[in-house]
């Protein structure tokens, strides 16, 4: 139980953190980033069309169109976060605004194009695009080990890419110039600016970033919950990945720490309410802790936390 | 020595509903230091702001080294060695001292050879060499928000030279320093030149002109006035072509007739935001008809002192009693039934709802009283009566009257409304916090006789202010803030401009 | 005026660009629209059903746009009050079962109206309490209960609650509903929104408060600039907390007139859209109580008259949401402008 515990935790884990990182890019320039929920799922939406479209090319034994299919995520994630970025540095919108608006455009958009791809293209009227769930990969030796070894069993290669993904972005925010040009322009956006530093590209730059990991993290959940992408993707993993962060005080590890609680405590209810053979309508019961937890944890560390100064502000040039 | 770097011929800049400049033809020689001298508004500062790239000009011409060019940006000028130091600083607060400098010019190695990573080892030695190559005392590892102000002024123009700026440009850059801070700093300008920099001071302070600077060139409302030889020209004649007229720098006023105590404060402590204590156990009283002066460097305890009094804070210790009546621990509107009327420093986020119209702000901390509303209803044409009553008899002016949205208005005129309304409220002990930082001489002047005027109403008045102009203008007592003590207490008379700079940076600390 | 213009602008680009989709698709966009008119009673179809007119049509449009004005309203007032309450549809779910559990006891109007007013409340007492007290986000608190009322009620419902053939709550009883259903009327049969006035009403109401009395005041002055709130020596905290107890209450409002007026019944697993169309209506009618009603209307001519419109023209519902999901957009960019302008 206990391995299947470390799994199902882990699987859902990572994707949040790979989209927390997205959201800490974004914030960290100084954009308020609460469109992660849209960018995941417009990034699944067009992962899964590509999915979809190229099974019937390839075969089912092909690994092609899975990898393309996280490819295409990552493309479709940073293609709509684009008119976030748009909105919020070049229109100037509220970015708390832009971001719920962003969030109810991906789910109409991708809701209706589901349907009229799916009656014009493939000839049935299905809302959704049914992918299956990935495959699993257990590495040999290192599962052996006892508990830990969990860690390294029933692996999906998606938590691959993302472990490895999270490497290069904490290298990029925190080693590299234009990681410190991102934070300087988040902190005071002024001041980079009179670095000679173009403030709006970077921040669009962030944006653009969040909008292609919150990708990976869209098709990740679209091939482990949901077996599929349909609307119901939109289950507020997005929102909940910003607790992570905010919990995790804008900082990668923290926010990490803080999406493996959320794992472990999804995959934990699960487990007790099967352990104690209650029926599935039970399940309705646990899946809510992860939020309850959040709101607890955002009860205790919201007063101490420091938020990047410029976050949310419009930048304008012109005004002094 | 005489050869021109910078040449600006027949500027005229625009903004929506002023000329901030108006065919401004000068040239300035390299090597020389050059002050632009103007009252607030005079468009020192727009000029400025064109020469690094911020604003680009509507009409006329600015040669560099003899070339024509166009600065569209902050970057552009840095490439053409021209480098500024806003009047805010423009600095990442949670970053250290080399990491502000390199910023936007990163010196990189390759982490394995292979990846690109900030050299921050490599900086912080360039930096500190170079800060001693020009006798900048700093550590590049500190980091910002724990550096005063002084020291942050020394990092902006550590920064200019790191961009290797050839033409450096100070906004008001002593604004914010003690006496003694703006000697030192006029020594650093003074060995820039030495290095063969030009440099551009942008000031209204005389006698700094007047000791460092070679040339003058003085603006009035936009236009190009007169440049002068600073060697042959007194203060009073470079004051007289600054303001247009004559006009004499202090107010004229009786000698104070104090009355009762009105304000007393016993070993107040307050803490700040850091959680620190911020005021240090300060005791002092304030008699009616007096105007109690509290001069230091900003970030001294100021803010806090002023906002414990009007109840903004609460105080950790000690006591405050308001004619007799002990208000310790009364809350800001039982302060404000009590008597104590508070202009606040920030006029934009404090002093004023800015999206409301001029006729709801009026009325912002009275808005309870029966005048204004009886249970709950408000009285819309006792709204409008006021706001009409004060905008007339205290010549607030706006685009919209009393419909006017107060973010849309000057800043001297948000000022004056903020004024009137506290002033309209007659009460007994007033605080008037920086209450003329950023206006122009007219109206700087006609706040210091407001402030006169209330005192020989019989109000105790309490007037923190970093300008030591204003004080020595209005003060008949001041007291001297340092590290949230008070050092000194004196009669106006008794202390000169130097002994409130020394108390100001603790020396000779007595009381 | 500016406002009114900018909303009217943002509602005809999204008109023309959803015409621009139907026409891709190889639809007339004006037969689609007039279909939007027909299907919301606004003009005449050219059959109807026996029992049917123009003007049941209607009612059964007011009856859409009743928990519509509310749930508007409620985010337009805590959008005043400085809060972006994107917890409404929580709060309406919180509200609907309330009504429906008391509604089992005690079958009432007055006490489904009372029961909503009062769940809705504590929901958003709650969130600004968290907001005022702990300084916790109050868009992340909201999407939190949202999620957690959901699955509570899911599982509520599907464990005690359910009719076994629908898949939906059980419904509730028709002396306690706060719409008449089926309503006999000359030879018509139609839908009465009962809580419709009471739309109107608060609608009214609530602009009065806020412009004319000193509570509406000081809800302004806490949501435009706490700081000189506090300056004003106001209860910045009380103030807040006050603004999402009322927002919540216009919402628990919303819940009942939808979940036991509009629909009879709950359907598990399901956070009600209407709480983010809200925040789109809120924001075209510029957070104006009055203006809530009007772009109430507009919202609500094009999701009730979609079903018409979809099955004249074979096109797939979800385009509504689309459409209005553009006005958002849209409405979003044109408050922008309007601040630019300044």
């Amino acid at each position: 139980m206990l391995d299947m515990i470390i799994i199902d935790g882990l699987s859902f884990a990572l994707p949040l953190f790979i989209m927390a990182i997205g959201g800490i890019f974004s914030e960290k320039s100084g954009v308020t980033n609460l469109a992660l929920e849209g960018f995941q799922g417009f990034g699944a939406f067009i992962g899964a069309l590509v999915v979809v479209s190229l099974s019937g090319v390839f075969g089912a034994a092909s690994r092609v169109p899975y990898y393309a299919g996280f490819v295409f995520a990552v493309i479709g994630g940073g293609m709509f976060s684009l008119l976030h970025a748009l909105l919020c540095i070049k229109f100037k919108a509220d970015q708390v605004i832009s971001g719920v608006v962003m969030n109810i455009l991906a789910l109409a958009l991708t809701s209706f194009l589901t349907k009229s791809l799916n009656t014009s293209l493939f000839g049935n009227n299905a809302n959704k695009f049914v992918l299956g769930a990935s495959e699993r990969i257990t590495i040999p030796g290192l599962s052996e080990i006892p508990v830990v070894g969990a860690v390294f069993k029933e692996v999906y290669p998606f938590e691959i890419i993302i472990v490895l993904v999270a490497v290069v972005m904490w290298y990029v925010l925190y080693k590299t110039a234009y990681g410190m040009r991102l934070r300087a322009c988040g902190d005071n956006p002024h001041s980079a600016d009179a670095a000679g530093i173009n403030v709006y590209r970077v921040r669009t730059l962030a944006v653009f970033i969040s909008g292609c990991l919150s990708g990976i993290a869209g098709m990740s959940f679209a091939y482990s919950i949901t077996a599929n992408f349909s609307p119901d993707i939109y289950l507020g993993y997005g929102y909940l990945s910003i607790a992570a962060l905010i919990f995790g005080n804008w900082s990668i590890l923290p926010a990490l720490f803080a999406c493996l609680i959320f794992g472990f405590a999804r995959s934990g209810g699960a487990a007790v309410i099967n352990q104690l053979g209650l029926p599935s309508a039970y399940n309705d019961l646990v899946r809510p802790l992860p939020y309850v937890l959040t709101l607890l944890l955002l009860v205790f560390f919201s007063k101490h936390n420091r938020s990047p100064k410029a976050l949310g502000q419009v930048y304008d040039k012109g005004r002094r | 020595m005489s050869e021109p770097i910078v040449e600006f011929r027949h500027i005229t800049k625009r903004f929506p509903g002023i000329i901030a400049n108006e065919d401004v033809s000068l040239s300035i020689n390299k090597g020389e230091i050059f002050a632009l001298l103007g009252e607030n508004g005079a468009g020192k500062s727009t000029l400025m702001s064109m020469l690094f790239g911020m604003y680009e000009p509507d009409e006329g011409e600015i040669i560099i080294r003899g070339k024509r060019e166009r600065i569209a940006s902050p970057r552009y000028a840095t490439q053409l060695s021209i480098g500024m130091v806003h009047q805010e600083f423009r600095l990442v607060s949670n970053y250290t001292v080399a990491e502000n400098i390199i910023l936007g010019l990163e010196p990189e190695r390759k982490i394995l050879g292979l990846f690109p990573s900030v050299d921050i080892k490599k900086a912080n030695h360039d930096i500190a060499e170079l800060s001693e190559r020009y006798g900048l005392k700093i550590n590049p590892e500190d980091v910002i928000e724990n550096l005063n102000v002084a020291s942050r002024q020394r990092v902006e123009i550590l920064k200019m030279l790191y961009r290797e700026a050839e033409i450096l440009i100070f906004d008001e850059p002593t604004a914010v320093l003690t006496p003694q801070e703006i000697e030192s700093f006029l020594k650093i300008v003074e060995g820039l030149r030495q290095g063969g920099k030009t440099i551009i001071l942008i000031t209204h302070k005389l006698n700094e002109i007047k000791a460092v600077a070679d040339r003058c060139a003085i603006l009035n409302r936009g236009k190009l006035v007169s440049i002068l030889d600073v060697a042959t020209t007194t203060t009073d004649e470079m004051a007289r072509q600054m303001v247009g007229r004559e006009i004499s720098f202090t107010t004229p006023k009786e000698p104070a007739k104090f009355g009762e105590v009105v304000l007393n404060v016993e070993g107040l402590t307050v803490k700040g935001s850091a959680g620190l204590d911020a005021v240090k156990g300060v005791t002092f009283t304030i008699h009616s008809g007096e105007v109690f002066a509290v001069a230091g460097v900003s970030g001294n305890g100021q803010n806090e002192l002023a906002d414990s009094i009007a109840g903004l804070v609460q105080s950790s210790s000690g006591r405050i009693t308001l004619n007799g009546q002990d208000i310790t621990r009364a809350s800001v509107r039982e302060r404000i039934n009590a008597g104590i009327a508070y202009i606040p420093e920030d006029r934009h986020n404090v002093g004023l709802v800015l999206d409301f119209t001029l006729r709801d702000n009026f009325p912002l901390r009275q808005y309870y009283i029966p005048k204004f509303s009886r249970k709950g209803v408000i009285n819309e044409a006792a709204f409008d009566e006021h706001g009409k009553r004060l905008e007339a008899e205290f010549d607030i002016r706006s685009s919209n009257g009393m419909d006017t949205i107060t973010r849309e208005m000057s800043g001297g005129n948000q000022q004056k409304a903020i004024i009137a309304r506290e002033v309209d409220m007659r009460t007994p002990l007033i605080i008037f916090m920086q209450p003329t930082r950023g206006l122009d001489a007219g109206a700087v002047m006609n706040i210091h006789k407001q402030i006169i005027a209330e005192r020989d109403r019989g109000a105790a008045v309490l007037l923190i202010s970093l300008d030591l102009d204003e004080i020595m203008d209005c003060a008949d007592t001041i007291a001297v803030i340092y590290n949230g003590g008070i050092n000194k207490i004196a009669p106006a008379g008794e202390l000169t401009v130097d002994d409130i700079g020394l108390y100001m940076m603790g020396v000779g600390k007595t009381a | 005026m500016r406002k009114f213009t900018l909303s009217c602008l943002a509602i005809v680009i999204s008109l023309l660009f959803g015409a621009l989709i139907l026409w891709l698709m190889g639809k007339d966009p004006v037969a689609a629209y007039m279909n939007l008119l027909q299907g919301s009673g606004l003009m005449e179809k050219a059959r109807y059903s026996g029992r049917q007119n123009m003007f049941t049509d209607f009612m059964s449009f007011l009856d859409a746009m009743t928990p519509m004005i509310f749930a508007s309203l409620s985010v337009a007032l805590a959008m005043r009050g400085g809060f972006f309450n994107i917890g409404v549809s929580g709060q309406m779910l919180a509200a609907g079962i309330t009504a429906h559990m008391l509604a089992g006891v005690i079958p009432s109007r007055v006490l489904v109206v009372l029961a909503g007013l009062l769940a809705g409340a504590i929901v958003g007492a709650l969130i600004g309490w968290l907001k005022s007290r702990f300084n916790v986000n109050e868009v992340v608190t909201s999407i939190m209960l949202n999620s957690i009322i959901m699955y509570v009620i899911t599982f509520y419902i599907n464990v005690f609650y359910i009719n076994p053939v629908s898949r939906q709550s059980k419904a509730v009883v028709d002396s306690a509903r706060l719409t008449l259903s089926g309503f006999r009327w000359e030879n018509l049969k139609m839908d009465i929104a009962l809580a419709f006035p009471l739309a109107i009403i608060a609608a009214l109401l609530l602009h009065w408060f806020l412009e004319r009395t000193t509570y509406g005041y000081e809800i302004k002055a806490v949501g435009l600039s706490p700081k000189a709130a506090y300056y004003a020596g106001m209860n910045v905290n009380r103030t807040a907390l006050f603004t999402m107890t009322l927002s919540g209450a216009l919402a628990g409002l919303a819940g009942v007139s939808y979940f036991c007026g509009y629909l009879a019944t709950i359907q598990p697993g399901v956070v009600p859209s209407m709480g983010f169309d809200a925040i789109a209506v809120s924001l075209l009618g510029g957070n104006n109580p009055i203006g809530c009603v009007f772009a109430s209307f507009l919202i609500t001519i094009i999701s009730k008259g979609t079903v018409y419109m979809s099955s004249r023209q074979h096109i797939e519902p979800e385009i509504a949401s689309l459409i209005a999901a553009f006005i958002l957009t849209f409405a979003a960019c044109s408050a922008v402008l309007d601040r630019r302008k300044k």
